[in-house]
């Protein structure tokens, strides 16, 4: 087996690793702020991918103006769902787990009865190749990790230097004190909802003209999402970006030496090994 | 922001349930109730959305005829029809309330081969006359003498095929092939291995990938590193079948394409885009507007367009046939009951959309189960199907 076969492998791995990580921060963004976890997060994802198909693939709209729309819709959606569903199943995480379990098929019926069961194609917004030493880089992955990147970034940055970011994180550190620091706990709480949905809501509209969108999209990417932030840090940024460039690779490297059944297995077994050895994850704090 | 560890397992098994829709339906008077399966939702949902069309038009020519007159009794006929996601475990959930809840004696329409050796162990015990597109060699045999396959298989498509590629296509030596891993993909693959050793092609890869896989970069590195001269997507269906082409192209692939088993070239087109799903060739397909099918198919196509704004792939012609073939059964045996049916659906051909339509496949599954008809070889031409030659199945010819 050659070291280019190699290579290549795993740049096929760490090309999309960047777009789970964005669900996966999305996911524990979520749980942090509400302390639920969001069953339905595959499904926000979904409606970024359709925003995707009906404003760029159909109406022509600018790639990069309709992955805005889909994030600020997306995140508009997280919004109404924490007001109207999840507002008062904060920290009732058997109640939420239940509830988040039902708009997941409420969702995924929605999509199949609104927009059809069938995959519908999204096209390429950034065609050809690159190649480098002997490596072939598809341009439009390229973009798509990118801009992934870019939106990771941000959301460090909010985070850090905004104020509602460091409100965010107050809460996430301890809601009464936070409260009592004069922290809208209520507001806090659809923005972090909101913003973590508009992360899946970016990713959907990232991977739509690479996959094509339907309503059961959503189940794949969540699954790595869950990965990544257990094996990765639970919670930590850096962490969910190791843990997804550890899941790319593994995965990467694994379809060279094992069949499809076995490669996703990988990504299990290293949650198992995670939570046995260290159950706070690779950089997940105390 | 912290998740805790212990919540983490839950979460992703979790994850892993799935429940059906369901269309419930009961039995009346004077009503036929007859049962379809298949996937409608997920990456195989085209199958199953082309099984249910086809079983509708069919059923409301019917209807709209003054219904189906068996002996002295004339019925209306009901569809019941359940989404099993091609999941064999909620295939066989499917079956079981179709038969005991719906009480019904025919399902007519089922897909992906797992999914119908599950709603076998449902149907054959019961004498459950079952009729699918699944691919499984094993569907059909000697021991489920109650189970059909309403369109050709690999087995009767695959070697006519080949010849064909060897015939018109001599610098083809390498052939790699990827399928689902399971059934269906499994007993493909098989078929297109033997028929490419039994000609003498070299078989470059034989790969399996999970259904619902959306990123094929990490198998197709694995398969183009073999320098195949021809990629086979066999029993890939429609949606995943236009992302691998397309990824394919994308990782630098410009040679000659098959898919064996393809059954809707034109959502492959649509997936892959025009590029990419050029030159692939399709021996299981039909192309309704094409001057090698007869008169009764294009006037079925054009019906299926004006009601479903898109034109019908090999599935919906192959189940409007099949409930076409078992009415006029219960017609010709004047009975619903499933042993006369039996015995009339293997009497004699069957005038159908196909037309001239036989039972066969004893030498291949050791009973005659299987519908025949001639292949029709299409290829993709500037997003565009067209049908270029006529071939038929070892089985038929004989």
């Amino acid at each position: 087996m050659s070291i280019d076969l190699l290579v290549q492998a795993l740049l096929n791995g760490f090309g999309l690793a960047m777009v789970y990580v964005l669900v996966a921060l999305g996911l524990t963004l979520i749980f942090s702020i509400l302390e639920i976890i969001n069953f339905a997060h595959g499904e926000f994802y979904m409606l970024g991918g359709y925003v995707t198909y009906y404003v760029y693939a159909l109406f022509g709209l600018n790639y990069f103006a309709t992955l805005g729309l889909a994030i600020v819709t997306v995140g508009l959606a997280g919004v109404v769902a924490e007001r109207l569903i999840f507002h008062d199943l904060r920290g009732k995480a058997l109640n939420a787990f239940i509830v988040s379990l039902g708009l997941l098929w409420v969702m995924q019926a929605g999509a199949q009865l609104a927009f059809g069961v069938l995959d519908k194609p999204v096209p390429s917004a950034f065609s050809g190749i690159v190649r480098m030493l002997g490596l072939v880089i598809s341009l439009e992955r390229l973009v798509v990790t990118v801009c992934a990147i870019v939106l990771i970034v941000g959301l460090y940055l909010f985070l850090r230097l905004s104020r509602p970011g460091r409100a965010m994180r107050a809460v996430a550190q301890d809601a009464d004190v936070a409260a009592l620091q004069g922290v809208n706990i209520e507001a806090v709480s659809a923005l972090g909802f909101g913003v973590g949905c508009a992360l899946a809501g970016g990713a959907g509209g990232l991977l739509a003209p690479l996959f094509a969108v339907s309503p059961a999209m959503g189940a794949l990417p969540v699954v790595k999402a869950f990965i990544i932030i257990i094996v990765g840090g639970m919670g930590s940024l850096p962490g969910a970006v190791l843990g997804g460039l550890l899941l790319g690779g593994v995965e990467g490297l694994g379809t060279l030496f094992m069949g499809s059944a076995a490669v996703n297995i990988l990504g299990f077994l290293m949650v198992i090994v995670v939570l046995l050895v260290r159950p706070r994850g690779l950089v997940g704090g105390a | 922001m912290r998740i805790r560890g212990g919540t983490a397992a839950v979460v992703i098994m979790a994850l892993a349930a799935a429940v059906g829709t369901a269309t419930p339906g009961a039995t009346q008077d004077k009503t036929l109730t007859i049962g379809v399966l298949g996937p409608l939702s997920g990456g195989a949902a085209s199958y199953g959305v082309e099984l249910v069309r086809g079983a509708e038009m069919k059923v409301e020519e019917i209807n709209k005829a003054g219904g189906l007159k068996v002996g002295n009794d004339v019925y209306r006929i009901k569809l019941v029809s359940y989404d099993h996601k091609a999941l064999a475990a909620d295939a066989a959930t499917a079956a079981n309330k179709l038969v005991f809840q719906d009480k019904v004696k025919y399902i007519i329409g089922n897909a992906v081969g797992a999914t119908c050796n599950a709603v076998q162990t449902v149907t054959e015990p019961e004498k459950v006359l079952f009729s699918f597109v699944c691919w499984g060699t094993n569907n059909l045999g000697p021991d489920k003498p109650h189970s059909f396959r309403a369109m050709l298989s690999q087995w009767e498509v695959a070697e006519p095929f080949y010849r064909w590629v060897k015939d018109k296509h001599p610098q083809i030596k390498r052939v790699a092939a990827i399928s689902p891993n399971d059934t269906s993909g499994k007993d493909t693959n098989t078929a297109v291995v033997k028929a490419l050793k039994g000609l003498g092609f070299e078989v470059a890869a034989d790969e399996y990938y999970e259904r619902g896989t959306k990123d094929f970069y990490p198998i197709l590195t694995k398969i183009l590193a073999t320098k195949p001269d021809m990629l086979d997507v066999a029993a890939a269906p429609p949606g995943e079948a236009g992302l691998i082409l397309k990824q394919a192209r994308e990782l630098g692939f410009k040679g000659p394409k098959g898919w064996t088993a393809g059954v809707n070239p034109v959502t492959v087109i649509g997936i892959a885009g025009k590029e990419a799903a050029e030159g692939v060739w399709s021996p299981a397909n039909i192309n309704v507007k094409s001057d090698f099918v007869s008169a009764t198919v294009r006037r079925f196509g054009e019906e299926y367009e004006r009601r479903y704004k898109e034109v019908p792939g090999v599935i919906a012609v192959a189940n409007y046939a099949a409930f076409d073939v078992f009415t006029k059964a219960m017609q010709d045996a004047r009975s619903l009951d499933t042993d006369k049916v039996l015995a009339a659906l293997t009497q004699k051909p069957f005038d159908t959309v196909w037309g001239k339509l036989v039972l066969g496949g004893k030498e291949t599954y050791g009973i005659d189960r299987q519908f025949l008809y001639p292949v029709v070889i299409s290829e993709i031409r500037d997003g565009k199907v067209v049908d270029i030659a006529q071939v038929l199945p070892t089985a038929l010819k004989k």
